[in-house]
């Protein structure tokens, strides 16, 4: 049996969203913190969001133009979210219910936050 | 009307993202009105959350030590009452789903009236199959990179409603979605 790190669950109150104190910033980038299934997921689909419309917005801007590109993205997107929590965070995917769930988490609402930044810059900036 | 962009040629865009944005809204203000204020739902939502992660220690727990048969049957125990409680909150989100789909379907109606038949924006891409038709829905002309109300209006309502549930704090709990399809266990040798 791989022997993961095993995960506390965090019995404190849920945190809310937009109102993180500087302990749980630190936190996003400590390999040792606990994470609790929805913590996690919800860091997870925040850094998919931010990504989708920084994405959206450079995409729109330069401009690139072609379905390359979205695929691109999505290849870029799924990248850093992989690296985040394998590398940085060194967390045991099957703790949080595999690899396919971690990645999907946020990917629906984030392509059509991508495609929806890229298409306003890119029909505002160039036309 | 005459206001800050109005001189960007796609400007109509921006006015389909801020409708829908204030559709959203008032969409979750409804959804709060109706379900997340009550305490039924808070009750309901709180045993899904207990039920789910007591599921996940138990399986956690059982995964290190031999499965015995006491284990297996609280597990199935606790299983099925979660899916009590995720089939109760489908039922209760149920209610308020017509009004919120009634609102939506006015709004989309407005904007067709709108902008029916208007190039709303610019796509940086060829659309085809289903895309193209909802991307170039009510447009003439053959150009492919055309983009409709409706289009836009699509991706406005996914990205900016599932990020402002989640931003409030109103997304389903995980462990609802888990509850209403059960993977079989991925077995650790």
């Amino acid at each position: 049996m791989k022997e993961g790190k095993s995960v506390k669950l965090n019995h404190q109150q849920p945190h809310q969203n937009g109102h993180l104190s500087p302990s749980k910033f630190a936190k996003l980038f400590d390999p040792e913190a606990s994470w609790d299934k929805d913590q996690l997921g919800d860091v997870l689909h925040w850094i998919r969001q931010v990504l989708g419309l920084a994405c959206g917005f450079l995409w729109g801007s330069i401009p690139l133009v072609g379905g390359i590109w979205f695929i691109l993205f999505l290849a870029l997107s799924t990248g850093i979210i992989y690296s985040y929590y394998a590398v940085i965070l060194k967390v045991d995917e099957e703790e949080f219910g595999g690899h396919g769930a971690l990645l999907q988490e946020g990917l629906f609402a984030s392509i059509t936050l991508f495609l929806l930044s890229w298409i306003l810059v890119y029909s505002l900036a160039h036309f | 009307m005459a206001y800050p962009f109005s001189d960007f040629k796609y400007s109509d865009g921006l006015s389909v993202v801020g409708i829908s944005f204030c559709t959203a809204i008032v969409c979750e203000a409804i959804s709060w009105v109706l379900i997340y204020r009550t305490n039924s739902y808070k009750n309901l939502r709180s045993s899904i959350d207990k039920a789910s992660k007591k599921l996940e220690t138990m399986k956690t727990d059982s995964n290190k030590i031999n499965i015995k048969k006491s284990k297996t049957k609280k597990i199935d125990r606790v299983e099925t009452s979660l899916k009590e409680s995720s089939r109760d909150l489908s039922l209760f989100k149920f209610k308020s789903g017509g009004v919120v789909a009634l609102v939506l379907f006015v709004v989309f109606g407005l904007l067709n009236s709108l902008f029916e038949g208007k190039v709303v924006a610019k796509l940086p891409f060829k659309p085809f199959g289903l895309i193209m038709k909802m991307s170039h829905r009510g447009l003439q002309g053959n150009d492919p990179t055309d983009c409709s109300m409706a289009f836009l209006y699509f991706l406005c309502s996914i990205s900016i409603r599932t990020n402002l549930q989640k931003f409030l704090g109103f997304a389903p709990p995980r462990g609802a979605s888990a509850g209403l399809f059960p993977m079989p266990d991925p077995k650790t040798s």
